[in-house]
């Protein structure tokens, strides 16, 4: 069975913030029942067995960046290629899904040119933690968001505040949105995912 | 054969030489029987997908999003280009020019597991001498990057090769040497006009036109000319200028503090009839670069016939052998640049010379003949892919 491959910036060992114990959390309870690839940025490039998921670290390849912008560009050619690695390793796959905006674009870059659906798990938008869009720095995230979004076939909603705002902010129809109430697996059910 | 390029620049949209190479060496290797798709740039106003000489052109616009700086927009118009690569499969291998399009390059070809080749016109490190902050820095890490995602790397020069080679810690073995080609198509391209030239607009009788052509920013020395046109202290010289850049004003002030405003003047861009007109009527032609990766201005000086004046730096000391098709100055020098100019303007039959053997040795830098040797770096880096067991599996 073809794989659903997982692209974060974050996960155990590899944190930055509190989307990586999220993920801990909800990962390896929908391994047991679906195939999981993992990409994750790591320290080298690899493939580890870990929680259920074959995990694909991805190093980083360049040091610098004027800001997160740039280094978020940059970061998601890594995770693509962690991501290639999983999709030519399997064979393909049958979904691809990514955990918000700062690693979207490696899932977008590999369903635009596979065709594999793409579902994007949104935790907090830019528009919450920017308080709105002061600056064109922030425009320019809400830009790859709604980018992301719209090459979405699934958009999961990991909150409340969340579902509010893509509908309010993104305009994300209501068809697109699932509320992610449940189990990771119970979401992937309702996206007709094959166990 | 089947080949995706990547170009951030293509016609109609061309910013610097980079976008003309793209555009020359495509339609001649179409004319070989390769079958070449661009993904480039579109401001909006051109075609989002056309045929032009046998080279098919797809456009993204990156305009759709909004960035706060250039390289912010260059990495979108990078994401836009991977996106759009699909319209473009099946390929048989990548060919990337410059960072500009990098990680849109990288990108592709983990996703479709072909063969990317480089070619890498210049370098942040030769273009700034020193890597300043954290904006050149990242251009300087994507430049290594695509150095060493690519299968083999295309210079123009050999002293690209070895800048290529120093800066970005490019093997020696995956550079290959190609030259860039010259085509003479000013006085037919865009905005050709019927109107005859007046030479008497630019320079009075018995006055003589030394003509700069290009960009006017530091790399290029143009203030080594309005410098030298000071140290000549000459009347009977007129000045030049053609392009445009950031040091436009500064130069028109040096000209000013320097007493010599009346014998520079500064066209910006011109018509190409008009600047193939301003090659032909040049009794000199001079590119006081700092940094010339390869110099094909010079290359386009030389096919109308003008004498060459070039500082030894760079691709344009490879281009030019002194006292036979050209002349070379101390680079960076401006008590150089000027002592060479005097001995030219001096000299009817040195110039002479010059111009007919200028003219002569461009049948070493052709489109086709550049078109054949990449060809020829295709065949060889498919057939070692065909060779090895990386491949798409999917």
């Amino acid at each position: 069975m073809k794989p659903i491959i997982n692209i974060t910036w974050e996960y155990p060992p590899w944190a930055i913030g509190s989307m990586s114990q999220e993920l801990k959390r909800a990962l390896p309870p929908a391994a047991n029942s679906f195939p999981i690839s993992l990409v994750v940025r790591g320290d080298r490039d690899g493939l580890i067995e870990m929680d259920g998921m074959r995990v694909y670290t991805a190093a980083q390849s360049i040091r610098d960046s004027p800001h997160v912008l740039a280094h978020a560009h940059a970061l998601n050619i890594d995770l693509l290629r962690g991501a290639c690695n999983a999709y030519h390793d399997a064979g393909g796959a049958q979904l691809i899904h990514t955990h918000d905006w700062v690693s979207s674009l490696a899932g977008a870059y590999l369903s635009a040119n596979t065709g594999v659906p793409l579902a994007v798990s949104i935790y907090t938008t830019e528009t919450q933690r920017a308080g709105g869009l002061p600056s064109l720095f922030s425009m320019a995230i809400f830009d790859i968001e709604r980018h992301c979004l719209s090459r979405a076939r699934w958009v999961i909603a990991v909150n409340e505040v969340a579902a509010l705002r893509l509908k309010k902010d993104y305009a994300v129809p209501p068809s697109k949105l699932i509320p992610c109430r449940g189990s990771l697996a119970t979401a992937y059910k309702q996206m007709g995912a094959s166990r | 054969m089947r080949i995706l390029s990547l170009a951030w620049e293509y016609p109609p949209h061309v910013v610097g030489g980079l976008g003309r190479h793209v555009h020359h060496l495509t339609e001649a290797l179409a004319e070989r029987g390769v079958e070449n798709t661009v993904i480039t740039f579109s401001d909006g106003t051109s075609r989002p997908v056309e045929t032009v000489g046998g080279v098919r052109v797809l456009r993204v616009n990156p305009y759709s999003m909004r960035y706060p700086d250039f390289v912010s927009w260059v990495h979108g118009l990078n994401l836009l280009i991977t996106e759009r690569a699909k319209s473009a499969a099946p390929f048989d291998m990548i060919h990337v020019h410059d960072w500009l399009t990098a990680t849109s390059g990288i990108a592709l070809k983990h996703i479709y597991r072909r063969p990317l080749v480089a070619t890498i016109h210049s370098t942040e490190m030769g273009r700034r001498v020193c890597l300043k902050n954290d904006t050149e820095r990242h251009i300087h890490d994507i430049e290594w990057w695509l150095a060493y995602e690519a299968w083999k790397v295309i210079c123009c020069s050999y002293y690209m090769e070895g800048e290529v080679s120093r800066n970005l810690l490019c093997p020696r073995g995956k550079i290959t040497v190609i030259p860039n080609g010259f085509k003479a198509v000013l006085s037919s391209g865009p905005g050709a006009s019927s109107e005859p030239f007046d030479r008497t607009k630019y320079a009075r009788e018995g006055e003589s036109i030394i003509l700069y052509v290009g960009r006017l920013v530091y790399e290029k020395g143009p203030h080594l000319l309005v410098e030298a046109a000071h140290r000549l202290g000459r009347d009977d010289l007129k000045f030049i200028m053609v392009g445009d850049g950031p040091m436009r004003a500064f130069l028109r002030d040096l000209s000013v503090k320097l007493g010599v405003a009346g014998r520079v003047s500064m066209l910006g861009h011109v018509p190409d009839a008009l600047l193939s007109s301003l090659y032909q009527s040049a009794t000199v032609a001079v590119f006081p670069s700092l940094y010339e990766p390869f110099g094909i201005v010079a290359l386009e000086a030389m096919g109308y016939g003008a004498p060459v004046l070039a500082s030894d730096t760079g691709g344009l000391g490879e281009l030019i052998r002194s006292g036979y098709n050209g002349m070379k100055f101390t680079c960076g020098s401006s008590e150089s640049l000027a002592a060479a100019l005097a001995s030219m303007i001096g000299d009817r039959e040195l110039l002479r010379r010059l111009s007919e053997n200028g003219r002569s040795c461009l049948g070493n830098y052709s489109w086709s003949g550049a078109a054949e040797r990449t060809l020829d770096l295709y065949s060889r880096v498919l057939a070692e892919y065909n060779a090895g067991s990386w491949k798409p599996n999917a």
